[in-house]
């Protein structure tokens, strides 16, 4: 201990580490709390960014060596290094490059010390004051299972975002210890201005709050003024388990049957042999076992278009950003008479929207993700929703309530009963035995 | 100079890592000999013996920059290492190197403008009985005095 400190700098208090170093635990479980040492201590580079993510502090470092092999053995691009030697030696770069890898945010992770900080995170906040939740990454198909960090205590700190960082939690089936760049820095939207906060109507050029009572009114009405063959839904694969089937269901028992959930992204995702997964969906498969991919989105914007579908009901997607022509995009949303958005965030799309259903974000509500290999994986709710928006089950159970009269669940898990009663792939599955760790969808499903 | 051995060269690189149940055991040897061939290890040189191991560059800079018998600068025709640990020390050693700094006009660690000399301390090169000694190139020279410094400097070309 007292070698490990004869060099390493005596100022937790401004060592954005303290709170959860393990130098710090050691020491002070073990410490000698007044120090030998006369000398001067050795001098080493300080605030030095590696990459885009991560920072070296140089004069903390222990040497432990725990980035460099994540570097070799983990992401195989060998970045780091341990250069010079005896108390001289310290972690670096080859010159000339930089520790850019798609997820070199791990290092932060595995390093025991405040030597490798988080540039996104770093103080930001003391990390005594977070809360923790478990959750489920949304930003592919792998589904990484992940902590959301949450910043209640002080509220002043860290711009007033809620969410303040994001970090892996162990699945030896999914993720083991780790997550990519993309997911570990993708949770800005969650506490973005863009975010819709109360339903919205627009008649005119005017936009009009409206109280959810209302709004459920207005779909409804909406819903019953066409046929089934006059309406389109375009669902999201970033919805969840519970929210897919109930919108299933809403849309079964209208008959409705312009139904899918695919929008091709403008730029297809890469995917390496790792964890990323070029659908940068958490529930595609979810949401094709659960059948809502009757159709084929760009015949129903089509059918828009030509206005043989008068009422387009779209959930999350920016389909302005989507790989199709934007002309077309936008053709069939002025071409239809009414165009529902039901989303986290506001986008291109929503603009056009007639009426703007607020959802929560995923930190904020709780349910289930299918990822492409079939696991069904639990995500908790770390907080409350931003202003009056509600989870998706929640607003297409009152839709259910007002459209056909069914009795409208009151927690995310009895819909989820409800699939796994009604959907073969989930026989089975229940909340408690997905458990923290996941659980494959039955057998023989597809 | 581009940085890339000859033929007969990669011949010797082979050899010599045929000669470990690991290749990789023939990287010091690999990079002495790199530091024949191109004088000195430069970044890029560092990045084309990676190439030969299937080695990141990062990984060669850490070889290169523990070890100390590598130059990671040019250096000097001839290499003047003086010992200054104990024996030597006790025997004037500290005089040596004053003298040969103010000499060259350098200082420890540089090489003189004429590309001549590079002049360096070292730890004890186990010659204790003939201290104060230094090491000329591959030459050891001990009993050292000031007039036998100045005559050996003369010497070299
Ligand atoms: S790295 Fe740990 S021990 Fe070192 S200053 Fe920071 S909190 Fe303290
Ligand atoms: S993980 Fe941290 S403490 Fe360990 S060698 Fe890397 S920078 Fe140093
Ligand atoms: S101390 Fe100089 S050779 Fe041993």
């Amino acid at each position: 201990m007292e070698f490990h400190l004869i060099n390493h700098p005596l100022d937790c208090p401004v060592c954005d580490q303290a709170g959860e170093c393990w130098l710090q635990i050691y020491y002070m479980k073990h410490g000698l709390y007044e120090p030998r040492m006369t000398d001067d201590k050795v001098h080493k580079p300080k605030a030095v960014p590696l990459g885009p993510h991560v920072i070296l502090d140089a004069e903390r470092c222990i040497l432990c060596s725990r980035c460099v092999r994540f570097c070799d053995e983990v992401t195989r691009t060998g970045e780091l290094g341990i250069f010079g030697r005896g108390d001289r030696s310290e972690i670096g770069l080859f010159p000339g490059t930089e520790l850019a890898n798609k997820y070199s945010g791990n290092v932060v992770d595995i390093c025991p010390v405040g030597a490798l900080t988080d540039r996104d995170f770093r103080f930001q906040v003391r990390v005594w004051y977070l809360e923790s939740q478990k959750s489920i990454c949304p930003g592919c198909a792998r589904g990484c299972n992940i902590e959301v960090h949450v910043n209640r205590r002080r509220p002043h700190h860290a711009q007033g975002r809620r969410v303040v960082r994001l970090k892996p939690r162990f699945n030896d089936a999914v993720n083991k210890w780790w997550i990519c760049d993309e997911g570990r820095y993708g949770y800005g939207f969650v506490d973005d201005p863009s975010r819709l906060t109360a339903p919205l109507r627009r008649v005119g050029g005017k936009t009009l709050d409206v109280s959810w009572t209302e709004m459920f009114t207005l779909v409804a009405d909406g819903l019953r003024r066409y046929t089934a063959d006059e309406i389109g839904v375009i669902a999201s694969p970033k919805m969840s388990n519970e929210d897919l089937f109930l919108l299933e269901r809403l849309v079964d028992g209208l008959g409705v049957r312009a139904v899918d959930y695919r929008v091709p992204p403008a730029q297809p995702g890469d995917q390496d042999d790792f964890l990323i997964r070029a659908d940068r969906n958490p529930n595609s498969r979810g949401a094709e076992l659960i059948g809502l991919g009757r159709s084929d989105a760009r015949a129903i914007l089509n059918a828009a278009r030509d206005r043989r579908i008068k009422c387009l009901w779209v959930f999350h997607h920016d389909l302005l950003a989507s790989a199709w022509p934007e002309g077309e995009v936008l053709d069939a949303l002025l071409g239809a008479e009414t165009v529902i958005f039901q989303g986290t965030n506001a986008n291109a799309t929503s603009a056009h929207a007639h009426l703007t259903l607020p959802a929560a974000a995923y930190p904020e509500r709780e349910g289930t993700y299918t990822n492409f290999e079939g696991r069904v994986q639990r995500f908790r709710q770390a907080f409350e929703p931003l202003g009056q928006a509600l989870a998706d089950w929640e607003s297409l159970g009152c839709l259910l309530q007002a459209v056909q009269g069914a009795g409208r669940p009151s927690r995310a898990e009895e819909c989820f009963r409800a699939l796994a009663a009604a959907v073969p792939a989930y026989a089975g599955l229940s909340y408690r035995s997905i458990g923290d760790g996941g659980q494959m969808i039955a057998t023989g499903s597809p | 100079m581009p940085v890339e051995f000859t033929r007969e060269q990669l011949g010797e690189v082979t050899r010599l890592q045929r000669l470990y149940p690991d290749r990789g055991g023939a990287l010091l040897p690999v990079l002495h000999l790199a530091q024949e061939v191109f004088g000195y290890i430069s970044e890029d040189v560092e990045k084309y013996v990676g190439t030969l191991f299937d080695l990141g560059p990062a990984h060669v800079h850490e070889v290169v920059t523990f070890y100390t018998m590598y130059f990671r600068r040019p250096r000097g025709r001839h290499v003047l290492s003086v010992c200054h640990n104990l024996s030597c020390h006790l025997m004037g050693a500290q005089e040596i190197i004053a003298h040969l700094t103010s000499r060259l006009g350098i200082e420890l660690g540089e090489t003189t403008d004429d590309g001549r000399i590079t002049l360096l301390t070292v730890e004890c090169l186990c010659a204790c009985e003939m201290a104060p000694m230094l090491q000329v190139d591959d030459r050891y020279e001990g009993h050292l005095t000031v007039e036998k410094v100045e005559r050996l400097v003369d010497r070299l070309a």
